[in-house]
């Protein structure tokens, strides 16, 4: 500690250099937060306690496909089930496909629903805040796949881990224009436990193996990774850049700190002639290397949020604009950025200050600046 | 202007460590640049490879894909009686009904994605031309669960070899010939009889949707406003090229990520480029204002160190487009696919690096090399020719 002032009076020895690279490891830093962010929101993990004990079923060739109503009592009966919903994606569009106007609209049956979702309470929702609705407010969703508009009114909120939805009841698609339902896009079920899950999904995957309409049933979470694996090869994607961008900024904090060492080469002769060790040297040029790369790092931490809120503005925008109210920085993400910091300091530090540590005294002491 | 000239790009090789490491830090920012740019070019590409200027899809109304769309018996019987519709060498109307089934399959990695097949006739193939040929095995019979897929789903997804079977729930088609459809994108799906696949799916109810082929321009356009307004009718009908066009939107989330990142890294590489820059200036003082000495304006000056770093900036911007020239057509040449959000299905596309996109590569590393450059070389302008002869 002791020369702690003398490395930082090495740090800002020439103060646009030092600030230019603090701005490089800066901007890196944002980079990486918004990049695992975004990774964190497509891997799509609410933190649900309650959800472990959920399982989700579908058509087995595929979500597109919709299943005989009639499943549901005999999912019913599979030992280990509590309760079952049947929900139906309406996929309709609000006012406009814009997709800063989407969101789900799902079909379901209330009294059901509530009890596989016991998580979620009344009210506040995050709709209610993107489109300023106010109870009693008539929403009209333009209906896609499923002919017709359906004209809500609505009548509550809720909260939740996933706010991006409404609901509505089965009973007002069947009477408005699909007649008597008799099918449905999946069951929402809740089982007894979280150990039920694996049991209760084999259990209900042989029941309909060889009917006409085999399902697949799945725990929840697996449900709603199928969306982000849909994806494609985004992820791979996302940790290839946040690792070239760290080598990048490696590189340029090397370079800045090779260029400091090589300037320095006569205050290094001075103090070795002075007694310093080796090994101190080395120490100390790693060490300002590092104090370089954790200012860098607390200011990129701090400066990667207003980056953060500007993306979502602009992801609102975009078809994915659903991942933007799941996007926000978490504690891991920002210790990551750290240590990434940290990281940067070590490695670009190292050679230079290899370099200084192996300085002859002689020759350093001779040489003209 | 030749001295300086000479003086400042020598310097380059005097310090190669140094320019070295500068250029990689520049030509690392390029290559992502490129290489995410060229992915989204990619998807672009894909959707603007229409088949046929001529051909008409018809869709229900508010069906943003045909995936989600419904086209009755009837619908499709009354669309067979309007004018304007193409005829073939036999005389057979070019309007061809098809199933479109979504059937979730494994991909390489073991992860699963969402697959269209698409139940035709023969007269799809017609519709589309010569743009839809099969390269390997053989056309599918009609009446089997035999199918044929794209060579780029071939190549991504394990089941749809020659000779396996894609199957999902209790569907099952078994793949006899591989087909290519120049790059449009049917080139992300898997073809079979309509007929088989409307049973198999048990969806014998009507058809998906209607892609028809219109005599001409004109005959086109008043086809598709009969299907709007023909009270038997009541579809919504888009030529072919717009109806792919809207679904460009795909590549939206992954511009912004390119330019995004880009700029981010740009402004990094050219904060290392100034820092060369500045040690350079003040290594050098003494040589600066010995030139100067000579005779040779700030202005002079100027100019030289910001080409000294524009010449930096071009060498990394070289260098980049030569890696991300070799990943794409060394290591990335397998397609790689992203979520169509229009048709809930996997599209599937190469990397696609144009020269135009190279050429905008070398220009962003030349506007690194120029904003890392300015500042540093104002400063070696600036110089007082004395002070600087005394220093040192």
């Amino acid at each position: 500690m002791k020369y702690f002032r003398f490395i930082w009076k090495n740090v800002f020895r020439k103060k646009s250099r030092a600030f230019l690279t603090m701005a490089s490891i800066v901007l890196v830093l944002v980079l990486i937060v918004v990049l695992s962010s975004l990774l964190e929101a497509l891997d799509y993990d609410t933190g649900r306690t309650k959800g472990a004990a959920n399982v989700v079923v579908q058509h087995a060739t595929g979500l597109g496909n919709f299943m005989p109503l009639a499943y549901r009592q005999k999912i019913e009966q599979v030992p280990g089930v509590v309760a079952v919903a049947p929900q139906i994606w309406f996929g309709g569009i609000y006012v406009d496909e814009r997709p800063q106007n989407f969101f789900g609209q799902l079909s379901t049956d209330p009294q059901v629903w509530a009890i596989v979702h016991d998580d979620y309470s009344i009210p506040d929702d995050q709709l209610i805040d993107r489109f300023h609705w106010t109870i009693g407010q008539r929403i009209q969703v333009r209906g896609t796949y499923i002919p017709g508009t359906i004209d809500l009114v609505l009548r509550g909120v809720y909260t939740g881990p996933d706010e991006s939805n409404i609901f509505f009841h089965n009973k007002y698609l069947e009477n408005s224009f699909l007649g008597r339902l008799e099918r449905t896009g999946i069951f929402y079920l809740r089982t007894e436990a979280p150990e039920k899950v694996p049991g209760v999904c084999d259990a209900i995957n042989k029941m309909f193996e060889n009917s006409d309409a085999p399902v697949k049933a799945m725990p929840e979470k697996q449900f709603m990774l199928q969306f982000t694996e849909m994806m494609g090869d985004v992820k791979l994607l996302f940790r290839s850049i946040a690792l070239t961008v760290l080598f990048t900024v490696v590189l340029i904090v090397a370079n800045t700190m090779a260029m400091s060492a090589r300037e320095r080469v006569t205050q290094i002769a001075v103090i070795r002639a002075l007694g310093f060790r080796r090994s101190q040297v080395l120490m100390l040029v790693l060490s300002e290397a590092i104090v370089l790369a954790l200012l860098g790092g607390v200011a990129g931490a701090l400066g990667s949020f207003p980056f953060m809120w500007g993306l979502i503005g602009i992801i609102k925008h975009t078809p994915v604009a659903m991942f933007a109210y799941n996007l926000k920085i978490s504690l891991a993400t920002l210790l990551t950025a750290f240590t990434a910091a940290v990281g940067i300091g070590v490695l670009a530090g190292f050679v230079p200050a290899i370099r200084s540590s192996r300085i002859s005294i002689v020759d350093g002491l001779r040489r003209v600046a | 202007m030749g001295i300086p000239l000479k003086y400042n790009l020598r310097n380059l090789v005097v310090r190669k460590v140094s320019t070295a490491m500068t250029v990689l830090g520049i030509a690392l920012v390029v290559t992502v640049f490129l290489l995410v740019m060229s992915l989204a070019e990619g998807v672009t590409r894909t959707f603007a490879t229409s088949v046929s200027s001529l051909n008409v899809v018809i869709l229900r109304v508010g069906a943003g894909s045909d995936v989600n769309s419904f086209v009755s018996k009837d619908q499709h019987d009354a669309i067979s009686t309007l004018e304007g519709l193409a005829r073939g060498d036999d005389g057979q109307q070019l309007e061809s009904p098809e199933q479109v089934v979504l059937i979730n399959i494994p991909k390489r990695d073991g992860k699963r994605t969402n697959v269209i097949v698409r139940g035709v006739e023969p007269v799809a193939f017609k519709i589309r031309g010569d743009s839809v040929r099969i390269v390997e095995g053989r056309m599918f019979q009609t009446g089997t669960a035999e199918a044929i897929v794209s060579t780029r789903a071939r190549d991504r997804f394990p089941e749809l070899r020659l000779g396996g079977t894609a199957k999902a729930g209790s569907e099952r088609w078994t793949i006899v010939g591989i087909f290519d459809a120049a790059g449009s994108p049917y080139d992300s799906e898997v073809w079979a009889d309509l007929h088989n696949v409307q049973e198999q799916a048990h969806r014998t109810g009507g058809f998906s949707t209607v892609v028809a082929r219109a005599t001409d321009t004109a005959a086109r356009d008043r086809l598709i406003a009969a299907i709007k307004g023909d009270q038997r009718i009541k579809l919504d009908a888009l030529p072919e090229s717009d109806y792919f066009d809207k679904q460009t939107v795909t590549a939206a989330p992954i511009k912004i990520l390119a330019y995004f990142v880009a700029i981010i890294m740009a402004v990094g590489a050219s904060f290392g480029a100034m820092n060369t820059m500045y040690a350079q200036v003040s290594a050098r003082t003494r040589e600066i204002a010995t030139m100067r000495a000579l005779g040779f304006s700030r202005m002079v000056i100027l100019v030289s160190f910001v080409l000294e770093s524009v010449v930096l900036g071009f060498l990394g911007g070289l260098a980049g487009a030569a890696i991300a020239f070799v990943a794409v057509h060394l290591f990335l040449t397998a397609p790689t696919g992203t979520n169509n959000f229009a048709s809930f299905s996997e599209i599937l596309f190469n990397f696609q690096l144009t020269p135009a996109l190279i050429v905008s590569g070398v220009v962003f590393s030349l506007a690194m090399g120029l904003f890392g450059g300015l500042f540093p070389a104002a400063r070696a302008a600036r110089l007082k020719i004395i002070n600087a002869l005394r220093e040192a």
